[in-house]
């Protein structure tokens, strides 16, 4: 192993957040089987997928160095695959939020619902942008020329 | 640069825009998903209507607003629109408003008087509900209508603070249009307390549209705060000391109860409840009476208000009721104040001087079985509702007024332990009405005097239908009122009546409204005779026991004996009158009674027999529909309903831990009400023929022409499912009759929920521009409902119903939820405002006023919540048990008469609302939803609806099969109704967990031929009640939708465009990087 850049450290972050995000999302439609979301495997696939990129993209700098075109592709696929994961989620939720916000306020599954989905999405976008910033940065350091 | 840098570079900004891009889709996904919605509150459209105006098929030409409304080359005028906005509303709250109180004539105030306000809400007003029945937009506030004659609709903007700590909003963003002159009271105020309350605003809170509270502060200052502002501030008195008034207040709203005892801790509120007063409230009494000797108190409430201190303080002069009177409702008031207009209101609900002691207050709240866990199995939905929730409704038939003057009656009379003091909070040895009540049903007092008398006997007019049975029993009495007094005025004419009441037998209130007008503004010394028709199935009553001889039990029955028919100021004052004929002992009586305002009739079979009232008007034989309602149905016994027969014995207990253990009982709050069929033969159904008939055909199509059929038979059995699925806001296109989606219901009873310049139809010659200056109108500025229904003035009902008709032209809205037409059981209930009246006859009449009224410009009124909503908490599925003589004397009646509508009725058209929207309740142990005997046999049987009758949002989504079995049309899925996207049966997320474990598909009723005629009803009665509203103005064999560009998808597609743009470029950068770097190693 290569000693490790900043980006690979963004990139475990990445994961770990992408992994909780993932998680708080199951949780999120399994709270209450009338809110549950409806491509939940589909969804679970797809945060897997991105989860299993990220890794790639962590650990192939090591053997291809920076930059390398397997680790950029690993990326910006899991880029899409966690805003997919975030963006479904959403779309499923936005009535049951507008509801809490107007006349279904004391809906206390709904509310947990919300704060789990909440969690979800931070993650989510966090990881992201820890995915975002190491695209611009090293994974590994390089020797420095003699 | 270095290679490597250049490399992370690209690669970063590809994965950057790879991030812009897929949240600008998403984004997209989500604003598209929820256009209509999204559209309505940014003022954009996605979608046009399009319809291409023909000679053969001209558009705009069956409903159209009023000329008054209008410019001359017919576009719409806003600046009289709103104008005439200003002045209904002023009109409704200057009639709704009810004088309570007027000792030594200390109102009127003369112009010019110098008047001090107190009581923070006197600068921060209430003004509607927080959320429901809002007032919205720019208003005139108190202090305005008082002192000032233009309106500030700039700085005047109302605000809204939902309940549970919702954020507080504007209610528009900001107004720029036209300002209007007006006429003020033109009184001096007091500066000095107005610039007090303005600073303490800073720690007193207040909004225009507030909620009520579970435990409940009214925000009111203390006198020591006030002097902490301004130590002098009580030198200001001498100046403006012509009078003080005080307004105190007391919310209502969606979502949130009072509850018994709920309060604030250290606000030392008199009874210890929320709707008795604080003690800053009442210092704020005792400041203006050290400020004048006039002392006046505005009430803000719909609600009865625990004022029984202020009535007896010989020192508070007067006592004006003006509810929540919306956006221009002020200048109503300041009218009553000033003396421009004589106060004609009378009560919308009793006052009494304890809430609590109301029969219902024992069984309110949330209540849940003891053994929920074990026996519910069915889930609370996806509004996360509490399942397990009931409440006993032990007091019967006796709600409100009914109760208390009955009992009164009792006690006179000294029958059924009536004066024992169980049930009595203002004494612990004897029930006493005038300890218990503070201001009767209808009362109301007014600047003048009237005098009442019968001018000769009424008119009783008896037939029967000889082909269906149904009957027709009208009275009508004729009213002759004099204006005794010294200024002109107008005052309501209340008919009520007694029926003869066995011990033992079927319930009977003491007194009840039958039926009431309002006289024209009368001079002094002029008369006017008023007649009043009483429908005489009013005071029928229902014997659940009754045998009909045909297999089943109940129905209406009407005694023979001495019945008393009284016109009086009130129930109180007309059961006075009535007791005075019966010749009862005047020293027990509360009041005085004046025998020839009461008429008797002797009822015999001969003339109207007993079961005249066992068919309805639509020639249905009646009998028991709503057995499961009856808590002791299921486990007999273990519920005593009150009885005049034993007052002190019946009166209800707390049933706060009942336990489940019938199975029938238990199966039915689960759910299993209706079995799916998989195996009938359906061939006889006809769906997807070619009969060549459109929608835009069937304007003025009678609902029972044999056409309908033709056009129905051309729906697929998917278009007819998706149809009754997806209702709510915005009707599903179907190809097959030339549909096409159309978002078409909005919110409120108020006014439309839809701002002028956002209107659904700008296609409309009259639609407001955006760049009208006032199309930032918001039309929902009207008063809530207890004013409305306060003004006891059948016109002025109907002229509000028209009114928004009105708006809805402008705002391309044909059906409106609304009005609230559930009863006040209780003070407590937080959705008080939004419903007329603890009155079925006077909720009922205003209803159908305002639905017939609003037809005429073709916007259908869709009353809710139908039916027995009689409480917020835990409205999602709370079982309320109640009897069918109740459930049907008391809380249905309302709905009857406006579904009726008996008095538009001709002989060629069968007039009636055309819309409800359903409650979130069950009726027993059954939703209203899927009840059949609630929503066919007594809604479409027994009353003849016909019309789009749609569930609350997602209620009861699991339960499809139920529903639609029920006669329910349509569910309201908000959002989900496939509008811009592509939501299908099988996707909603709503319809995946049906109470068979299946989810919804298209071929779930393939083998179920009972749910393929009843999808074919619904359908039809959906149409139907497009085919009669506003609709129709813009619909023609050419209409189609057109999608449109908003700003907001403008933007989110650039947003994506560029960021594919430059992703694309990026990577395209990246994988160079990699060649230049190999051109560098050759």
């Amino acid at each position: 192993m290569k000693k490790q850049g900043i980006a690979c450290y963004l990139n475990i972050l990445a994961a770990i957040l992408g992994i909780a995000g993932l998680i708080l999302t199951v949780r999120s439609s399994t709270m209450s089987t009338d809110n549950a979301l409806t491509n939940l495997s589909t969804l679970i696939l797809a945060g897997v997928v991105g989860i299993v990129l990220v890794c790639v993209a962590i650990i192939v700098p090591n053997r291809l160095g920076n930059y390398d075109p397997i680790s950029a592709i690993s990326v910006l696929a899991a880029i899409a695959l966690y805003a997919y994961l975030f963006g479904s989620c959403v779309s499923q939720r936005v009535m049951l939020i507008a509801g809490l916000f107007s006349f279904n306020a004391g809906n206390t599954v709904g509310w947990s619902i919300f704060y789990t989905c909440i969690g979800a999405w931070v993650c989510l976008l966090v990881g992201i942008l820890f995915l975002v910033v190491g695209s611009f940065l090293k994974s590994v350091k390089e020797p420095m020329a003699a | 640069m270095h290679k490597n840098t250049r490399k992370g570079l690209w690669r970063g900004v590809a994965s950057l825009t790879c991030f812009t891009l897929s949240l600008s889709l998403i984004l997209g996904n989500v604003l598209e998903a929820n256009a209509g919605t999204i559209d309505t509150y940014l003022g954009t459209a996605s979608e046009v209507f399009v319809s291409d105006n023909t000679e053969e098929n001209p558009l705009y030409n069956k409903f159209t607003p009023p000329a008054e409304v209008l410019n001359a080359d017919g576009s719409g005028n806003s600046n009289a629109l709103i104008e005439a906005a200003i002045d209904l509303g002023r009109r409704e709250v200057a009639e709704g408003s009810v004088l309570l109180k007027n000792e030594n004539n200390a109102l009127p105030l003369s112009s010019g008087s110098n008047v001090t306000l107190l009581g923070i809400r006197s600068h921060s007003n209430l003004l509607g509900s927080s959320f429901g029945v809002k007032a919205q937009g720019a208003y005139i506030s108190l202090e305005q209508a008082l002192s000032q004659n233009k309106t500030d609709f700039a700085n005047t903007i109302a605000w809204s603070v939902g309940s549970r700590g919702a954020a507080p909003s504007a209610t528009i963003s900001s107004w720029t249009g036209d300002e209007f002159d007006f006429e003020g009271a033109g009184f001096n105020l007091n500066p000095t307390m107005i610039d007090i309350y303005e600073k303490l605003g800073d720690t007193y809170i207040h909004y225009e549209n507030e909620p009520a509270a579970e435990v409940y502060d009214p925000g009111e200052p203390s006198v020591d705060e006030i002097a902490a502002v301004d130590p002098a501030y009580k030198d200001s008195f001498v100046q403006y000391g012509d009078a003080a008034i005080v307004v105190i207040t007391r919310p209502s709203c969606e979502q949130v109860d009072y509850l018994p005892g709920g309060v604030a801790e250290g606000l030392g509120f008199e009874h210890g409840e929320p709707l008795s007063l604080t003690q800053n409230e009442l210092d704020a009494i005792e400041l203006a009476k050290e400020c004048s000797d006039k002392v006046i108190v505005l009430l803000q409430s719909s609600s009865s208000v625990e004022i029984g201190t202020l009535k007896d303080d010989p020192d508070v002069d007067a006592i004006l009721w003006i509810g929540a009177p919306g956006c221009y409702g002020m200048l109503g008031v300041a009218d009553i104040l000033c003396g421009r207009t004589s106060p004609s209101g009378g009560l919308f609900d009793i006052f009494t001087t304890y809430n609590m002691s109301a029969p219902a207050m024992q069984n309110m709240g949330k209540m849940y079985y003891t053994n929920t866990d074990e026996e519910i199995t069915r889930t609370g939905g996806v509004l996360g509702f509490t399942p397990g929730a009931y409440t006993i409704e032990a007091e019967g038939i006796y709600v409100g007024y009914r109760y208390y003057e009955t009992r009164y009656y009792d006690a006179v009379a000294g029958n059924g332990n009536a004066s024992d003091p169980t049930g009595a909070y203002g004494s612990t040895t004897e029930w006493n009405y005038d300890n218990e009540v503070t201001y009767g049903f209808g009362y109301g007092l007014s600047y003048t005097d009237f005098t009442f008398e019968f001018e000769g006997e009424p008119t009783f007019d008896i037939s029967v239908d000889a082909e269906t049975g149904a009957p027709s029993a009208f009275a009508t009495f004729n009213v002759k009122v004099t204006n005794v007094g010294d200024v002109a005025g107008k005052t309501p004419v209340q008919i009520y009546g007694q029926a003869p009441y066995t011990p033992g037998g079927v319930e009977k209130s003491a007194i009840q409204l039958l039926n009431f007008e309002k006289t024209d503004l009368l001079q002094p010394g002029d008369s006017e005779t008023v007649s009043v028709k009483v429908d005489l199935q009013y005071i029928a009553s229902y014997d659940e026991t009754y045998d009909n001889g045909d297999g089943t039990t109940g129905t209406y029955i009407m005694d023979p004996g001495d019945y008393y028919f009284s016109v009086g100021n009130g129930a109180h004052d007309a059961l006075n009158h009535i007791m005075a004929a019966q010749g009862m002992d005047a020293t027990k009586m509360s009041g005085t009674g004046n025998a020839n305002q009461a008429y008797k009739k002797t009822i015999t079979e001969d003339f109207i027999s007993k079961t005249l009232f066992s068919v309805s008007k639509t020639g249905y034989q009646i009998s028991n529909q709503l057995p499961y309602a009856d808590w002791n149905y299921y486990q007999p016994g273990e519920v005593t309903y009150l009885t005049r027969t034993d007052w002190a014995g019946t009166f209800p207990q707390t049933y706060d831990a009942m336990t489940l253990t019938n199975e029938e009982l238990i199966n039915n709050l689960n759910g299993h009400t209706y079995a799916l069929q998989t195996g009938d033969d359906t061939s006889d159904i006809v769906w997807g023929e070619d009969n060549g008939i459109q929608f835009y055909e069937m304007y003025g199509v009678d609902y029972d022409d044999p056409k309908w059929d033709d056009l129905l038979d051309q729906l697929t059995l998917e278009e007819a499912m998706y149809i009754f699925t997806f209702g709510g806001p915005s009707i599903p296109g179907a190809d097959s009759i030339g549909t096409v989606e159309t978002y078409m219901t909005e919110n409120a009873g108020n006014g439309i929920a839809v701002n002028l310049n956002a209107s659904k139809d700008p296609n409309a010659p009259w639609a407001i521009s955006s760049s009208d200056p006032n199309g930032n109108w918001h039309p929902e500025v009207f008063a809530n409902a207890p004013i409305c229904a306060s003004t006891f003035n059948p016109e002025l009902m109907y002229e509000l119903g028209q009114f928004t008709g009105v708006e809805s032209l402008f705002t391309g809205i044909n059906i409106l939820w609304g009005p609230g037409l559930n009863t006040h059981r209780h003070a407590y209930n937080g959705r008080n405002g939004e419903y007329y009246s603890e009155d079925p006859v006077l909720s009922g009449v205003a209803a159908m006023e305002f639905a017939i009224g609003a037809l005429d410009y073709g916007l259908v009124a869709a009353p809710k919540h139908f039916a027995f909503n009689d409480q917020e908490s835990e409205r999602g599925g709370v079982s309320p048990y109640m009897t069918e003589q109740r459930a049907r004397e008391v809380e249905l009646r309302a709905y009857q008469i406006a579904f009726e509508a008996t008095k538009y009725d001709t002989a060629d058209y069968d007039a009636g609302m055309r819309g409800l929207m359903t409650s979130f309740s069950k009726i027993g142990s059954i939703e209203c939803t899927a009840s059949e005997g609630l929503m066919t046999e007594i809604l479409a049987n027994e009353w003849g609806f016909i019309g789009y009758a749609v569930t609350d949002i997602y209620d009861d989504v699991d339960l499809w099969t139920a529903v639609l079995n029920s006669g329910t049309t349509c569910f309201d899925t908000r959002g989900q109704s496939g509008f811009y996207g592509t939501t299908t049966l099988e996707s909603s997320y709503l319809f995946q967990n049906l109470i068979e474990g299946v989810g919804l598909s298209k071929n779930l009723i393939d083998g179920d031929a009972n749910l393929q005629l009843k999808l074919k009803d619904a359908v039809h009665k959906n149409i139907y009640a497009w085919s009669v509203s506003n609709l129709m103005n813009r619909y023609n064999a050419t209409t189609r939708v057109e999608s449109q560009m908003t700003w907001w998808r403008a933007a989110y597609y650039a947003a994506a465009g560029v960021s594919a743009v430059v992703m694309v470029g990026s990577a395209a950068m990246y994988v160079l990087s990699f060649k230049d770097k190999k051109k560098e190693e050759i």
